[in-house]
């Protein structure tokens, strides 16, 4: 009888300490969750101001757009350069107007504007002479922020 | 002697849609301005409008300034 305690005592035991082996670890929580990918930036805005086009003609409209371009011109013509620019911020164009004969180039008239855009714009400059125009070649070359960024040429006859 | 002809009487000027920035030379006043910006000398309130930030008195403007030229209405 006592043998038969002592055989029921190690099965006790044996069964405490094999369940005490057996304990498991609680379960590891689970993998937070992936940091959100960051936002994607914002599309860049246009940096400054950039030139689109130039057109000569003998008017402008209040929009200061040319509406019939001419690359010819008579003695008494005012001429214009209508200068078409998008982008916002502020730029300073240059229109640098010469006159050409025997290839030579001399200045007719420089003119500069700062503008201070906040989308598309249009510019524009205008040079005459009281007593007309010599007949020939010439031209007018734009700048952008000191940077030539268009020329034109036109005749007068 | 050049034979090139003479562009000193040569005009010009600029006008844009947009904002023009227009630095104040010795001599100017608000209607010398809009004479030249505008072609019209009488529109030089608009030009102070514009500018009645920096502007208490439209006859005092000085060298160095730089007014805000604004489209024509």
């Amino acid at each position: 009888m006592q043998s038969k305690l002592r055989h029921f005592a190690l099965a006790a035991v044996s069964v405490v300490a094999l369940v005490a082996c057996g304990k498991k670890e609680p379960p590891a929580p689970p993998p937070a969750p992936p940091a959100p990918a960051p936002a994607p930036a914002p599309a860049p805005a246009p940096v400054g101001v950039s030139l689109s086009a130039v057109t000569l003609g003998k008017a402008v409209g209040a929009d200061k757009k040319v509406a019939a371009a001419s690359e010819t011109f008579a003695k008494g013509d005012t001429i214009y350069a209508s200068i078409d620019t998008s982008g916002a911020g502020s730029a300073t164009l240059v229109a640098k107007w010469t006159y050409s004969k025997d290839g030579k180039t001399v200045p007719v008239k420089e003119d500069s504007a700062t503008i201070t855009p906040s989308g598309p714009a249009t510019s524009e400059f205008h040079i005459s002479k009281p007593d007309g125009w010599p007949a020939g070649d010439y031209g007018v070359e734009i700048l952008l922020d000191g940077k030539s960024v268009a020329t034109k040429s036109f005749k007068v006859q | 002697m050049s034979d090139m002809p003479d562009f000193s009487n040569v005009k010009s000027g600029s006008s844009s849609t947009a904002t023009k920035l227009y630095e104040v030379k010795s001599g100017d006043s608000l209607s010398r301005i809009a004479k030249n910006e505008y072609g019209d000398a009488s529109k030089w309130p608009q030009i102070f409008e514009a500018n009645k930030d920096i502007l208490k008195d439209p006859n005092k403007i000085f060298p160095g300034q730089k007014l805000k030229i604004p489209p024509l209405a």
